[in-house]
């Protein structure tokens, strides 16, 4: 006879059509849900996270005045210019120095910047009155106002430099290396490089400082960077070096991968328990397909089809979705992005992609075989669920932990998230079975007695519902509240009214006028900080420059600004020793790491040539981002107060008191102000970006935690589907059915709720805790609201299934 | 009730199935011998746990026997592996199932192409068209089986089985899910399809009077033939 041997020939319109059934009517949607969801999260986030590091990437290098800059104390090699004209980058170079300046009979030592003409190669360098950047030609000399009116002087007048005479020719209204900087007590001026020779200071051993700038692509940056050692006093400086702002973007990247991990693990749950429906549903079809005739390999195909379709579908779906979700997050940012935009390219849907293959293939794979080994026989027998062999399932069960591996490698963190969440789901697992059984002794009525006892009576299944619809309802409230957690205190640290210009450099007689004359302006200020510029020179009679572990550190190679206080400032902490004894000294934390520098040692430091011994009396965290006066040394008033001083204070102007400016610029001519209200405003608008993004990212997260909680419930109740209507065939009444499932599946809510509340409470401690050092708190709000979600979830699952589950067995 | 001399299509000989459990071994089928003519048609009665579907399976390819040898259209199916086996049943068997077993996200119409469809075959709406209006269904072609009752179900499955003009077919039970006046009518139905394509029909039944109806009934009890 012929032996007709089955093909693997679809009819490929016939079959999409059939696919798209099978996606709409079979089970599949939520696996396509969870699956477009980790697509549209990962992509939103990768592009999110390029497009934020291009923000503060042109941010630090505006800052910069370059895409990277070379900083030393000797004349620069000139094979660097070689090797940057070879790598095609654009090198623009000065030289810094300190001379006298005169105007008559006036004086004052100044900060001379001699540029050559490309200066800036990136921000703005713009001069008082003019509208446009502009850059500096041979001949100019421009001064800051403030030295203007310590010489006395104005545009157009001569000033001696050195050896050499000058015309003022323009006044500095913005130069981008002064932005951060509110400690420069000299004032500056900006000259041509061809002209510095003529003032005589650039000799042999004299104080030069040489800056070479660079942009150029970034690969050849790294080229140059990587083809020139750093001699002993030279130094690289990138966007990295002064950035305010990197502390909160790295505790925004960190929550934004927590959450994205959060999204994974939910939308993989639903994926996985609904593939495991999937198979369980596809059995008996492919049996009978079997007895028809269809080999396995026709099989194979025509299910592998199906998961294609439905990755194609999610694919769209997930990627338009992260695409319109990248767009609204860009909206509100607009003037702060590069222009024009930096192009993400396709890492972020490659991403995205590579991950929800790494999560649906191996649940699906599994599925499949599952679905493969139901044997033709079936049909006339025992409707036993057939699995493909255990070896089979766990090794493909292992490719995402492989992949997790590959992934985290060594994020400490995360590991521990993730062993943390596993040990929580079997605890709690068997604390809901403990609370059941004690619930089992206890007296109700009769719909709930059956309730407490078929679930004590079915432990394994009791147990893992619980354990898993208690982990989601946790974790969608953890990514929730970390996000309220990591907003609010950011707000604490930068609030809408946090201070944006500081006036340093205030004489100490002048100190009580300044006060009085922003207090009569109604202008919040911060208190006056005394500065005394000092070296720390000695620890425990050691000379801190001959040792070779800690001598290359920058705050030993400057002057630092130090000052006394007899109260703790605001948003300082003690950590370690007292407030405040006398003859003590308190050392922020970092310095005293950087430096190993310990409670009890006995500092030497040196300020005007006079030796000043203190003894670590505290150790303090500083709270650095929030634009107030910060000290890495703070004495006790004994040891300094008696010491020459200037004095520091910040306050917070708004765009329109320009006026106040101008006048306090007046009044107070020998103070230096320096107002940060643009760079502010620009902070605390990427703040406002990265907020809402961490919203919109933690409401995906709270949507793959709901996703996960209504699959959860309808497959256990799908499960039940089959007693539920022999019940109802043998004539229960709808209300009966409907107490049952509500006592079983409401008590079930009401345990997971309470439980996840616990879970969350613990989870989101130690996540700020050990994740991101903010302090603890407790939620009060969520012990309502996690089991009135719960509640809410089952109410509404069941209203919609209820229907279904009553109708009676027919033939 | 005897047929002429016809060639065999199934020739079953000293046939055991031994099924093994966590802790026994059941010997669910013991030395079978039967011989099934091209044409006939024979009824396979038993109480249940006989091993009558059993019995089925194994004289349809559906599984092979521990011992013993199965002749199916000629070829020892104990010598075939799963793949060869499926293309022999898709070639020249098919089934009716007590649980009708369509695919619910198919109209009736794909369900009766889809043994065309799972062979790669040209799929003929038309003459799955014409089965559908053999069996009663003209103008359900577009419903889905959620769209139709159990009888209705059950005459999709019947026009199915002859699409793929088999040369045998084995029907489990197929009015077991069916109430008295609907079986009869498929009863009705399944006879004359038989006669009118010239199937080889093994039937599987409690039911004494279906099994009357055709050639030859066979007893299964205690996992041993019977003739009745």
């Amino acid at each position: 006879m012929k032996q007709a041997q089955s093909s693997p020939t679809l009819n490929i319109g016939f079959v999409s059509k059939w696919n798209w059934r099978e996606i709409r009517h079979g089970q599949l949607w939520p696996i396509t849900a969870a699956t477009t969801l980790i697509i549209a999260c990962v992509f939103a986030l990768a592009a999110l996270v390029i497009r934020v590091e291009s923000v503060m990437t042109a941010q630090g290098r505006d800052t910069l005045a370059a895409d990277l800059v070379l900083k030393s104390g000797h004349p620069i090699s000139e094979d660097i210019a070689r090797t940057s004209a070879l790598q095609q980058l654009t090198l623009s170079q000065s030289i810094n120095f300190r001379t006298m300046a005169f105007v008559g009979d006036n004086m004052q030592l100044v900060s001379v910047k001699a540029k050559d003409s490309l200066y800036p190669l990136r921000g703005q360098l713009r001069l008082a009155g003019a509208q446009q950047k502009q850059q500096l030609e041979a001949g100019e000399v421009w001064l800051q106002t403030r030295l203007l009116d310590l010489l006395e002087t104005k545009v157009g007048d001569t000033i001696s430099l050195g050896d050499a005479d000058f015309v003022i020719s323009g006044v500095i209204a913005q130069d981008p290396e002064l932005s951060f900087n509110p400690f420069s007590q000299m004032p500056t001026v900006l000259m041509h490089l061809s002209d510095a020779e003529k003032t005589g200071a650039i000799q042999p051993g004299g104080r030069l400082t040489y800056q070479w700038y660079f942009t150029g692509a970034d690969d050849a940056l790294t080229t140059l960077k990587q083809s020139h050692s750093l001699g002993p006093s030279q130094r690289w400086l990138d966007q990295n070096s002064q950035s305010r702002t990197g502390d909160f973007i790295n505790r925004a990247q960190q929550y934004l991968s927590l959450t994205l991990i959060m999204v994974i693990l939910m939308s993989g749950a639903t994926i996985v328990l609904t593939s495991q429906h999937f198979a369980a549903s596809r059995q008996q079809s492919v049996a009978m397909m079997k007895s028809l005739g269809a080999s396995k390999k026709w099989l194979a195909y025509w299910l592998v089809m199906q998961v294609a379709a439905l990755f194609v579908l999610a694919l769209a779906a997930g990627l338009s979705l992260g695409l319109l979700l990248e767009w609204a997050l860009r909206l509100p940012i607009q003037d702060m992005l590069p222009s024009p935009l930096p192009n993400i390219g396709f890492q972020p849907a490659l991403v995205a992609v590579a991950v929800a293959l790494f999560v649906l293939l191996p649940a699906m794979a599994i599925a499949i075989l599952n679905i493969l080994a139901t044997p033709a026989t079936s049909l006339s027998q025992s409707s036993q669920v057939h699995k493909a062999p255990l070896y089979l399932r766990l090794t493909i069960g292992l490719v995402p932990f492989a992949a997790l591996m590959f992934w985290f490698g060594d994020n400490r963190f995360m590991w521990l998230t993730l062993v943390g969440i596993a040990v929580m789901l079997l605890m709690l697992g068997a604390l809901g079975l403990l609370i059941v059984k004690l619930l089992k002794n206890l007296t109700f009525g009769p719909a709930m007695t059956l309730a407490v006892s078929r679930m004590a009576r079915s432990i394994g299944a009791t147990s893992s519902q619980l354990a898993a619809l208690t982990c989601s309802l946790m974790l969608l409230a953890v990514i929730w509240l970390l996000r309220s957690d990591v907003l609010a205190d950011w707000q604490s640290t930068l609030p809408a009214n946090a201070p944006n210009v500081f006036a340093a450099n205030i004489d100490p007689h002048l100190k009580q006028d300044y006060v009085d004359f922003l207090d009569q302006a109604q202008i919040d200020h911060s208190a006056a900080y005394p500065v005394i510029r000092g070296r720390i020179t000695h620890s425990n009679q050691s000379l801190l420059s001959e040792n070779p572990d800690i001598n290359q550190d920058s705050a030993l190679k400057r002057e630092l600004n130090f000052t006394w206080q007899q109260d703790l400032p605001d948003q300082n902490q003690v950590v370690a020793g007292t407030w405040m004894p006398s003859s003590g000294v308190s050392v922020e934390r970092n310095i005293a790491n950087r430096l190993n520098i310990q409670l009890g040692d006995q500092l030497r430091f040196e300020v005007n040539s006079i030796g000043i011994n203190a003894t670590v009396t505290s150790i303090r965290t500083v709270e650095w981002r929030n634009m107030k006066p910060n000290f890495y040394f703070i004495f006790s008033p004994d040891l300094l107060a008696d010491l020459p001083s200037t004095w520091l204070l910040s306050f917070r102007l708004t765009e329109q008191q320009d006026g106040i400016v101008t006048q306090l610029a007046r009044q107070f001519a020998t103070v230096t102000l320096l107002d940060l209200r643009a760079a502010a405003t620009q902070i605390q608008g990427m703040l406002q970006q990265i907020a809402l993004s961490l919203t919109v990212l933690a409401g995906l997260g709270v949507l793959s935690g709901l996703l996960l909680v209504v699959t959860l419930l309808r497959l256990s109740l799908n499960q039940r589907q089959q007693e539920i209507k022999l019940y109802r065939t043998l004539g229960a009444s709808r209300k009966r059915i409907s107490a049952t499932l509500w006592s079983e599946y409401g008590l079930l809510a009401i345990l997971a709720g309470l439980m996840a509340v616990v879970g969350a409470e613990l989870v989101i401690a130690l996540v700020m805790h050990f994740g991101f050092e903010l302090p603890m708190q407790w939620h009060p709000g969520l012990w309502l609201a996690l089991p009135v979600l719960a509640m809410a979830a089952v109410f509404t699952i069941i209203r919609t299934m209820i229907k279904g589950l009553l109708r009676p067995i027919t033939a | 009730m005897a047929v002429s001399a016809s060639p065999l299509v199934i020739n079953a000989t000293g046939v055991c199935k031994d099924v093994t459990t966590a802790d026994t071994q059941l010997n669910i089928l013991q030395d079978i011998n039967l011989k099934i003519e091209s044409g006939e048609s024979v009824a396979l009665v038993g109480v249940s746990g006989a091993g009558k579907s059993t019995l089925m399976t194994l004289l349809a390819g559906l599984d092979v026997p521990t011992k013993g040898n199965i002749e199916l259209l000629g070829q020892d199916i104990t010598s075939l592996d799963d793949e060869a086996r499926a293309a022999l049943r898709s070639d020249a068997i098919s089934f009716v199932f007590q649980s009708f077993l369509l695919i619910p996200t198919l109209t009736a119409l794909e369900n009766v192409m889809l043994p065309n469809i799972i062979k790669g075959q040209a799929q003929k709406p038309s003459r799955a068209k014409e089965l559908l209006q053999q069996v009663g269904l003209t103008g359900r072609e577009q419903h889905t089986p959620s769209q139709l009752s159990g009888g209705e179900q059950q005459r999709v499955a019947l026009a199915r089985a002859f699409m793929s003009q088999p040369q045998i077919l084995f029907a489990d039970e197929p009015t077991g899910n069916l109430d008295q006046q609907t079986a009869a009518t498929i009863i009705e139905l399944l006879f004359a399809l038989n006669e009118q394509h010239g199937t080889t029909l093994v039937l599987v039944t409690h039911d004494h009077q279906l099994a009357q109806r055709c050639h030859r009934t066979v007893r299964v009890a205690g996992g041993k033939l019977v003739i009745a």
